[in-house]
């Protein structure tokens, strides 16, 4: 008898089959909505809008670790890895190679994306716990900052390249490409809450509370294993690249383990793992944070977010949407939301 | 090539010794402590501190910063860890693994900004010795018989103390330890104190060879948490030799082949443990 | 010496024992008897602190017990085996019986006593327990319990997975030990071994204590008879 991975719409009785799609939509349209009039305020200040789209950036590579860690459980320690992955292979491709800027990006989406299944194959072959996959990944990232450090030809070294290729193009620049990013990451949104409300999510909150019993249920948790860590990674991947074509410049130091991925981390604790708003939520807080708290604190910084992870995970594992939902007597978020 | 072998020995016992620590403690807590590092630079930071602020030699200054490091972690294991210790098993090493690397930050962090070019260096003087018809420096023999006493003293009280043995027998059963009267809190606390103890010994000795500065943190930590997995964590002995084996490959390949390429072997040696072996070398498959 | 009263016990708010109370004086055997989910196991494991009870009071040795850990109550002198036993599977038969005086050293006076009980471990000193078979290893257990000079020795099933021929020599050394004054409890679901041995027995049924008296009460009750002895 074959095992059914789809959970017919009709029996589904978690929230995806009792909320109108215009409600469930709803709240990527309340945060879309200041995100993309926020331009308007800030348009002409090259500080605010740098901030800004760093913030969409930060909450790209988040959006990404969500589906990723936040729906499946996986420990990926390589987010920042993948990020460059999808950032160099699109600089690469497009100013060495000559590759078309729209064929560029999605190579280093797809290079990620296979990367990323990669990783979860790997880690369901060999039944990897948790802590495993998360050195496995780790050790990708290390060596893969150690590859860009040491590849002085091809990727610049320590100091980076510059990425030509976008310049000329809406990407490259401040405004448009702020808008590029930001529909990005709607999309990122869109696809996440889809992938809750479908038989993806049905079978995501299945394994991730319980594996054995999800495999008898006849939910194949290989298979959605590793499609989360595909389309988790794709979002990374793209979100490096568009990050390279904006910013002009690629550097080990913008893909970095203790930047990118204990961001996420931060990020998505602060704003609720696994629940949708969560990259938008902590990215515009660390954001805030950043600007007004944080830039002249110096190397205090480090600190500062040591602090902020460690208090985060020992009293708000919830994070702020968790709270929110307590404090309102209910829990709003569609996604499961266990304490890690 | 006997001189560089030599090196790679001498620097695979600091190895063996900073992962063991890390290695016993996955074994008898579930936790992974990546603040390992962080705690050992403490301890550096103190001890020069203490040498060139208040002038004590630097053989006291040495101890008041192992005495530091074993400080940082009795804390440590005092405040965050016991929420850890409140979970169990995958949920156990995950909060493990995001606390102690909140911590690290956070220690790290301070030290940086604080004491920005902070750094210790134990000269010690006097010409290379002869050992097997090889010269090697005052300060690596040192380093040496340093890390051979720790280790020593590691494996005796492991093997024929009383309490080291609760120790191991807590890493091969817990429920069966609890039921002949061992207590695994108090257990799990004192190895994490010396863990600490021996992260801060390690940035002594590796000090005698070359600084020990203030971002030598991460770099600390990932060592250690690349030779524990490598010789099974869990595993004292599988740590040392691991480390032994490393530390080797290190000296060799980097004198051989370069730098980077020295880390991305490293780290792919821990990658093709995890893969063909998750258990390491001499940890035993569950 | 062991005074358990309206002890409630359960899994994620169910409760699986409900209300057991039962005694063990100093110097006697006493069995508690049921079949498989009786709650047997669950009741011990309450009673040496490895699952908080949702009610009721244990008293051992005239103090209040309740709650207290298992590591506490093992240097306090109740000593629990198991039915899974929990050796330490990679040290040799010597380490888990030297482990087994913890915190004190082993005296090679309750070494030898162990060996004499025993013989089977004192040809196998430096085997792992791993490597051993199962009544080998049901011996080991016995005999680490025994290194820390117990005042109460508390067994879960030691017949599970035996032989009848070791279950059997395992129930003679309960009985050599019985007869040298050591406090037995033991939870059996092999009815016609624990009533040789014990003095006194309860039938545990569902969670509750449905019966008590002495092993002559038990062994010739009707309904005893007919649900543990197979005899109709």
């Amino acid at each position: 008898m074959t095992t059914t991975t789809t959970a017919p719409v009709e029996l589904d009785a978690t929230l995806g089959g009792s909320v109108p799609p215009w409600r469930a939509y709803l709240p990527v349209l309340l945060a879309a909505l200041p995100l993309a009039l926020l331009p308007l305020l800030f348009g002409d200040s090259r500080t605010y809008m740098g901030l800004a789209t760093g913030l969409l950036v930060a909450a790209g590579y988040a959006a990404g670790f969500n589906v990723i860690f936040g729906m499946t459980g996986q420990l990926f320690l390589s987010i920042g890895a993948l990020g460059g992955v999808g950032g160099y292979a699109c600089a690469i491709l497009a100013d060495r190679i000559g590759l078309p800027v729209v064929a560029a990006i999605l190579a280093g989406t797809l290079l990620a994306s296979a990367l990323g299944a990669l990783f979860s194959w790997v880690s369901v072959r060999r039944s990897l716990d948790v802590i495993f996959t998360g050195i496995v990944t780790l050790t990708f990232s290390l060596g893969f900052e150690n590859l860009l450090l040491g590849q002085r030809e091809l990727t610049g070294g320590e100091d980076g390249m510059r990425v030509e290729a976008g310049q000329d193009l809406f990407i490259g620049e401040l405004v448009p490409g702020y808008y590029a990013i930001l529909v990005a990451l709607i999309g990122f949104l869109v696809l996440f809450r889809f992938l809750e409300r479908s038989h993806y999510g049905w079978a995501f909150r299945a394994l991730k509370d319980d594996e054995t019993t999800a495999e008898l249920a006849g939910v194949d948790v290989a298979r959605y294993r590793i499609h989360a860590g595909a389309i988790g990674s794709a979002m990374v991947g793209l979100t490096g690249a568009l990050y390279a074509l904006n910013e002009g410049r690629v550097t080990p130091t913008a893909f970095e383990f203790a930047g990118v991925d204990v961001s996420s981390l931060v990020i998505l604790a602060f704003g609720g793992l696994g629940t949708l708003l969560a990259p938008v939520i902590g990215a515009t807080f660390f954001a805030l944070l950043e600007e007004f708290v944080l830039r002249d604190l110096g190397t205090l910084r480090i600190a500062v977010y040591g602090l902020i992870l460690t208090a985060l995970f020992l009293f708000f594992r919830d994070g702020i949407t968790g709270l929110v939902g307590r404090l309102r007597g209910r829990n709003d978020h569609l996604g499961p939301n266990r304490p890690v | 090539m006997g001189a560089v072998l030599l090196d790679g020995i001498v620097g695979g016992l600091q190895l063996g010794l900073l992962a063991m620590g890390l290695s016993l403690l996955y074994g008898l807590g579930g936790i992974l402590n990546l603040a390992h590092g962080a705690v050992a630079v403490t301890a550096a930071i103190v001890a020069s501190l203490v040498v060139d602020g208040v002038g004590y030699p630097i053989g006291v200054a040495a101890v008041i910063g192992v005495g530091a490091a074993a400080l940082l972690t009795l804390a440590m294991d005092r405040t965050v860890m016991q929420a850890v210790y409140k979970q169990e098993g995958e949920h156990r090493v995950l909060l493990s693994l995001l606390l102690s690397l909140g911590v690290a930050f956070l220690v790290d962090g301070l030290l940086e900004w604080r004491y920005p070019s902070g750094a210790l260096s134990i000269r010690i003087g006097g010409g290379p010795v002869d050992v097997f018809g090889i010269g090697m420096r005052r300060g690596s023999l040192y380093a040496a018989a340093i890390a051979l006493v720790a280790l020593g003293g590691m494996i005796f009280f492991l093997r024929r103390t009383t309490l080291g043995r609760a120790v191991r027998s807590i890493i091969e059963d817990e429920q069966g330890a609890r039921l002949v009267g061992i207590d695994p809190a108090r257990v799990r606390t004192l190895i994490f104190v010396v863990s600490g103890a021996l992260a801060g010994l390690v940035a002594m000795t590796n000090s005698m060879s070359a600084p020990v500065d203030v971002r030598s943190g991460f770099a600390f930590t990932i060592n250690a948490l690349i030779v524990t997995v490598v010789g099974g964590l869990g595993s004292a002995s599988g740590a040392l030799l691991a480390g032994l084996l490393l530390g080797i490959v290190n000296v060799l390949s980097a004198f051989y082949i370069g730098a980077y390429v020295t880390s991305i072997i490293l780290l792919t040696a821990a990658a093709v443990t995890i893969l063909v072996k998750p258990s390491g070398l001499l940890g035993r498959s569950r | 010496m062991l005074d358990v009263r309206g002890l409630s016990v359960g899994y994620a708010g169910n409760d699986v024992v409900h209300g057991a109370s039962f005694e063990v004086r100093t110097g006697e055997a006493v069995a508690i008897i049921g079949s498989n989910g009786a709650g047997k196991t669950t009741l011990l494991r309450s009673v040496c602190g490895l699952l908080a009870p949702t009610e009721g009071a244990v008293t051992f040795d005239g103090g209040e017990v309740t709650g207290t850990t298992t590591a506490e109550l093992a240097r306090a002198g109740m000593a629990y085996v198991p039915a899974e036993r929990h050796l330490f599977p990679g040290m040799t038969v010597v380490e888990n019986l030297t482990l087994g005086a913890y915190p004190g050293r082993p005296e090679q006076q309750q070494l030898d006593f162990v060996y004499e009980l025993f013989p089977r471990l004192k040809e196998r000193t430096a085997q792992t327990a791993g490597t051993m078979s199962g009544g080998e290893q049901q011996m080991l257990a016995v005999g680490r319990a025994l290194m820390g000079q117990p005042r109460l020795l508390m067994l879960d099933e030691p017949t599970t997975g035996l032989a009848p021929k070791l279950a059997a020599d395992a129930y003679r050394a309960l009985k050599v030990l019985k007869e040298q004054g050591m406090t037995i409890l033991v939870a059996e679901q092999q009815v016609p071994l624990a009533l040789d041995l014990a003095d006194r027995g309860y039938v545990l049924e569902d969670g509750r204590m449905e019966l008590s008296g002495t092993s002559e009460e038990l062994a010739g009750n009707d309904e005893v008879r007919r649900a543990y002895l197979g005899i109709a």
